[in-house]
């Protein structure tokens, strides 16, 4: 009696500190994101003055008037990345899956040579100077938009754990039982496999999305049409440019346009992570243990 | 429900792949230029320039290529690298065999380095006979200046101009507490010493350096005390004096080096500067645009002296900004060397002659050169009383002056100037008096031999030599001391042995006595 009454106390205590603990952590993540948010709205000259605030101390709309001075260019790039990322995880979430079952399937002869040259790569890469000669003079992708969508589609790490994860989730005998049933392989993998691999669906797909919607590096090495960019580089490069114009002289005419630099970064990183934070929600039940089942088998 | 989600698959791979698109060109019958060039096969030109495209370039490119097309047959395409990580871009474009026709040169961007690596065409013998015109329209010095081992690799630039730093200050304050006119470092430093007592809240002198390194007030020192101490030294603590350039000799350690220290000890000990300069990230064209700067540093040459002006003068009407450049005090300047503005052609061109003969249009065919500085007549600027005048403003015009980086391409006889550049040629026509041609900016160190020793120099200036300059250490002769054991340590000596004997081997070769 005494006993369990000490143990709810002991309980209570955890729950106490364990409530503490978890808030004070959860307002060190949530408050650096509100001073961003804030600062994106605060007026250029009073952050020079006077820092940072959680509340803007002047409010102004500049930054984004800034990022928004030609709409049209901003919602194409957003256009462009929208349609990366979908296309690229759809596409990659289906030929990693796809590679990920062949390559735990034990009939597949050489299953374990292909792995390991599949592995391999992850230790030795051939560089960025022979990707970029690859990329430009044997594919000829220089400038063109599939650039942004095919080095992403198959990503060694992802496929290793797609391959653990299906090999964990899936029995063996269930797809023997389905040749038995008359199934061709395709088959099993778009019935079968596809449906019981969900959980490793959502957390590979969410590495991919975010990978797309993340990359700037393949827009600034390859594309060199401004009509072309993806979202994040678009902006990137705009903080980029305006730095740049600040440090170069220009001859013969004075601009005399000062960027709002640090708010409109701010703005930037408002932009950039606003839509991809209603990805998570979505897949945020099979994100959790997708990545623990896989990790653990690894 | 698997079927539409393999079907939408599919359809997202066939939307990807649909984006590749392909472009034809028609054969034409055969021709010559005037010069006797073969231009029957009709070609697109791989034209590469730093920076970023303006908003309206293709409508710009359709033009050009109207032209191109009737005067040598081809067309081009003008692609930029975008500011981000542009020489990480401009490498990896020269190194991967691309087939690129011209391409941007400057000193900044290692002309020499690439230029002896094999990275572009020697020229030499293709200019006369591919662009005759052009040829002739650069004269002498600009052709020597670019040489590297007597072999010309770019066309440089023709326009003059200067950039050679100095400081802005403000004016207003200056005569709100009657100041003599700031004409010295004594001046400079009676000006400091009244604003920062009588205006709370002011800095005096600030720096955002990424390398931890403090070195705008020694371009204070080095620019008006030492005549001799030419812009971009000391390098690797070496300098050398305008009268007899091939003797470069040890600057640091020396007891001008001493002299200078104890000076910035004084000037941050009065509290010109912040005491975390050093670890500081706040930019100072900022911290000068809200008032809390009295003194703007650091690469502040005459054409941003304007671009200042105009953007003072739109936020802060009621101030006054001054300019003082170094060189009055020194009466040394030299206009920019002929390699700080070039165009070259890339070793993997297809099409050397036909490259060649369309940048001599960009030059001196009035018709390519307005279009490609200026935009459309009409649509983009308006050439006003023999000044350039933008139509709209920069938020409506997708096309603004020399919007596409266009500065090697620039002709003096076709340049339009904005009013408030008038500022500018006023300096120009000083510094014109006393101009005597640049002899050092043309030589670029090749540091693969010194390497390692250079990696250990740089973290050794980063970690004894900046709080030196920043005035930070109590004990300067000590300080001084210190840094030097630890820099010799690093291998000083082999790096100044070995510099000494690129720079003289350039003289030789550039003909410098």
């Amino acid at each position: 009696m005494g006993k369990k009454v000490r143990a709810s106390k002991d309980s209570a205590v955890f729950s106490a500190v364990a409530y503490v603990v978890l808030a004070l952590i959860s307002v060190a993540c949530i408050l650096p994101f509100l001073l961003v948010v804030s600062a994106s709205f605060t007026d250029e000259e009073t952050i020079a003055r006077f820092g940072y605030s959680i509340l803007p101390r002047k409010f102004s709309l500049e930054a984004y008037g800034f990022i928004f001075k030609f709409p049209e260019t901003i919602f194409r790039a957003y256009g462009i990345t929208i349609v990366n990322t979908v296309c690229g995880t759809l596409a990659g979430l289906f030929l990693i899956a796809m590679t990920g079952f062949v390559l735990q399937r034990p009939d597949c002869r050489y299953r374990n040579k292909i792995s390991f040259f599949i592995y391999f790569t992850t230790l030795f890469q051939g560089g960025l100077i022979s990707w970029f000669i690859l990329m430009t003079r044997y594919y000829h992708l220089q400038d063109h938009r599939l650039v942004l969508i095919l080095p992403g589609l198959m990503n060694p790490f992802l496929i290793i754990l797609m391959k653990n994860f299906i090999k964990a989730s899936v029995p063996h005998e269930i797809i023997e039982a389905a040749v038995i049933d008359g199934a061709n392989d395709f088959r099993i993998f778009t019935d079968i496999v596809l449906s019981l691999a969900k959980p490793g669906l959502a957390t590979i797909g969410l590495f991919l999305a975010l990978a797309y919607w993340n990359d700037w590096f393949t827009s600034s090495l390859f594309i060199s049409t401004p009509a072309k960019y993806s979202l994040q580089f678009y902006l990137y490069n705009m903080l980029n440019n305006t730095q740049a114009m600040r440090q170069m002289a220009q001859t013969g005419a004075a601009i005399g346009v000062e960027a709002p630099t640090e708010s409109v970064r701010m703005a930037m990183a408002v932009v950039c992570t606003g839509p991809i934070l209603f990805l998570y929600p979505w897949v945020q039940k099979y994100f959790v243990k997708g990545l623990t089942i896989g990790a653990v088998k690894g | 429900m698997k079927r539409t989600l393999l079907t939408l698959v599919a359809l997202c791979l066939a939307a990807a792949i649909s984006f590749a698109g392909g472009t034809t060109q028609s054969q034409t019958a055969k021709r010559t230029t005037a010069t006797g060039l073969d231009i029957s096969q009709p070609v697109e030109l791989q034209f590469w320039m730093l920076g970023d495209a303006p908003k309206d370039l293709p409508a710009i490119e359709a033009e050009v290529n109207k032209l191109a097309m009737a005067d040598l047959n081809c067309t081009v395409k003008y692609n930029y690298t975008t500011w981000t990580d542009w020489s990480q871009k401009y490498q990896l474009l020269l190194t991967s065999g691309q087939p690129i026709d011209l391409i941007f040169t400057a000193e900044w961007t290692d002309y020499q380095r690439y230029a002896k690596a094999g990275a572009y065409k020697d020229i030499t013998a293709l200019m006369p006979v591919a662009a005759p015109v052009l040829n002739k329209f650069v004269d002498k010095s600009g052709w020597d200046g670019v040489k590297v081992g007597g072999k010309i690799y770019t066309v440089p630039a023709m326009y003059k101009e200067y950039v050679y730093d100095g400081f802005e200050y403000r004016e207003d304050l200056r005569k709100k507490y009657k100041l003599p006119e700031i004409n010295s470092l004594a001046t400079m430093e009676q000006y400091l010493e009244t604003v920062l007592k009588n205006e709370p809240g002011m800095v005096g002198i600030a720096e955002t350096l990424a390398a931890n390194q403090f070195s705008a007030v020694m371009s204070l020192t080095a620019e008006m005390l030492h005549p001799w101490l030419d812009r971009g030294m000391p390098q690797y603590g070496l300098a050398a004096d305008n009268a007899k350039p091939r003797e470069m000799f040890p600057y640091w350690g020396s007891a001008e080096h001493l002299a200078d220290l104890q000076l910035f000890k004084r000037w941050a000990d009065k509290g010109f500067w912040s005491r975390s300069i050093l670890s500081s990230t706040e930019d100072i064209a900022t911290m000068f645009q809200t008032g809390k700067l009295a003194l703007k540093m650091a690469g502040i040459n005459p054409n941003k002296f304007a671009t200042d002006l105009v953007a003072i003068k739109a936020t802060h009407p009621e101030w006054e900004i001054g300019y003082y450049p170094f060189s009055r005090t020194t009466g040394v300047v030299h206009p920019v060397h002929p390699t700080h503005n070039g165009y070259a052609v890339p070793a993997a061109s297809k099409n050397p002659e036909r490259a060649l003969a369309f940048f001599e249009k960009m030059v001196t065919d009035k018709r390519y050169n307005l279009l490609t500085q200026y935009g459309i007549e009409g649509k983009n600027y308006v050439a006003d009383n023999g000044y350039y005048k933008m139509v709209g403003d920069s938020n409506t015009n997708g096309f603004g002056r020399e919007s596409m980086n266009g500065w090697a391409w620039r002709n003096p006889e076709y340049m339009l100037f904005a009013p408030s550049y008038d500022a500018v040629k006023k300096l120009f026509a000083e510094f014109d008096k006393v101009a005597t041609p640049d002899l050092y900016n043309g030589f670029a160190v090749d540091y693969l031999p010194f390497q390692t020793e250079k990696t250990a120099l740089d973290s050794v200036t980063a970690q004894y030599l900046a709080p030196l300059q920043a005035g930070l250490v109590p004990d300067v002769e000590a300080g001084m001391a210190k840094f030097m054991a630890e820099a010799k340590k690093a291998g000083l000596e082999k790096i100044q042995a070995e510099y000494n004997k690129q720079w003289l081997a350039y003289c030789d070769d550039m003909g410098i006595k």
